[in-house]
């Protein structure tokens, strides 16, 4: 659901889309040090194959995003990761549009940068409970997709798509299916890479 | 006189023929066939079906466009049209919630399903760039710790 497909949008809908896409890859990609691309790359790839995995969710099909997972896994790096996979889904999956992949990348990219920060105040904060990398991994990887699903309506709309029973329908299967099991997969990858491959996480934590 | 006597025996006999040919009509028949009905399947990658979505079918003649139906897929995506009569291209758009496919088609010359890549191959092209580019840059990083 969260790729737009081609000639839903209106043009300034999905330029303007590029435009703060390419903003933020420029930015990020400054900050990006040669030694990062292998990691990112791995990275890409898992969330690359993660729209394959999808559920039927009553009338609907809904898949994997990953994006949490990839912006507490590389932080600000998320957002090139993300236009990368999304440019190979486009081209090679045909999922989503091609003059929607800057739209898209800001659906998805935005949500993960904003999880990387989420995650980031959270290790920071002292609980004073362990395991904050899952819990906070989990709470990153769920807001991840409910801000995905929440700028995909708001553009829907304000392109003037009714809210139909259909989209409605959409909506459901994401908040049923999509969140929770994000949610659980980036706790459980996070609390996972915090104890055997710490260096994978976007954050430094201290054991 | 003999050559009139027997010159109307011949067209009497003629006359006489005509009524055994079937009869013949000015009343000209046109026929045209007609396909009564065209199915639509509306699927998403991977296979599962396109349900609730809405269908436009827009009639094409004489490179002109013109919207003929709306409707929705069932929960199998599919969707049942009659096509106008006379008209056999059709264009096809099916979108649900961002998620929007075309087809154009010609019912005299049928329609070829888009080639698609199968998915494991889809998978490795998109694995092979990644492992690419992340091999380029392991290669730069190591010449620059070398270069040190």
């Amino acid at each position: 659901m969260v790729h737009i497909s081609d000639g839903i949008l209106e043009p300034w809908l999905w330029g303007s889309g590029w435009v703060i896409t390419a903003a933020i890859l420029a930015y990020t990609l400054k900050k990006m040090k040669i030694d990062d691309v292998p990691k990112i790359s791995v990275i890409t790839a898992a969330v690359f194959v993660a729209s394959l995995i999808h559920f039927q969710a009553g009338p609907t099909s809904v898949h994997l995003v990953l994006s949490g997972f990839a912006g507490i896994t590389l932080g600000i790096l998320a957002y090139p990761c993300i236009f990368v996979a999304l440019v190979m889904q486009a081209f090679l999956f045909q999922h989503g549009g091609v003059t929607t992949i800057g739209i898209n990348t800001v659906n998805i990219g935005v949500p993960a940068l904003i999880s990387f920060l989420i995650f980031k105040a959270g290790m920071k904060l002292n609980v004073g409970i362990s395991k904050t990398t899952i819990i906070f991994g989990a709470i990153a990887g769920g807001t991840a997709v409910v801000l995905a699903v929440l700028l995909l309506v708001v553009e829907l709309l304000a392109t003037g798509e009714q809210f139909t029973e259909a989209t409605t329908a959409v909506v459901l299967a994401h908040i049923i299916w999509v969140i929770p099991v994000e949610t659980v997969f980036t706790g459980v990858i996070a609390g996972f890479l915090a104890t055997v491959k710490p260096e994978m996480l976007s954050i430094k934590k201290r054991l | 006189m003999r050559i009139i006597k027997s010159l109307s025996l011949l067209a009497l006999v003629l006359v006489l023929c005509t009524l055994l040919i079937p009869a013949a009509s000015a009343h000209r028949v046109h026929l045209r066939e007609q396909v009564m009905d065209v199915q639509i399947k509306a699927w998403y990658g991977g296979g599962d079906p396109m349900a609730n979505a809405n269908v436009e079918v827009y009639s094409i003649r004489d490179e002109q466009e013109e919207l003929y139906l709306e409707g929705k897929t069932d929960e199998n995506g599919l969707y049942n049209f009659t096509p106008k009569l006379g008209t056999s291209s059709y264009r096809v758009v099916v979108e649900l919630t961002g998620h929007k496919g075309e087809l154009e088609f010609d019912l005299t010359a049928g329609s070829q399903p888009d080639a698609e890549l199968p998915l494991y191959l889809s998978v490795l092209v998109g694995f092979g760039f990644l492992v690419g580019i992340g091999g380029i840059a392991a290669y730069l990083s190591a010449r620059k710790m070398k270069a040190q």
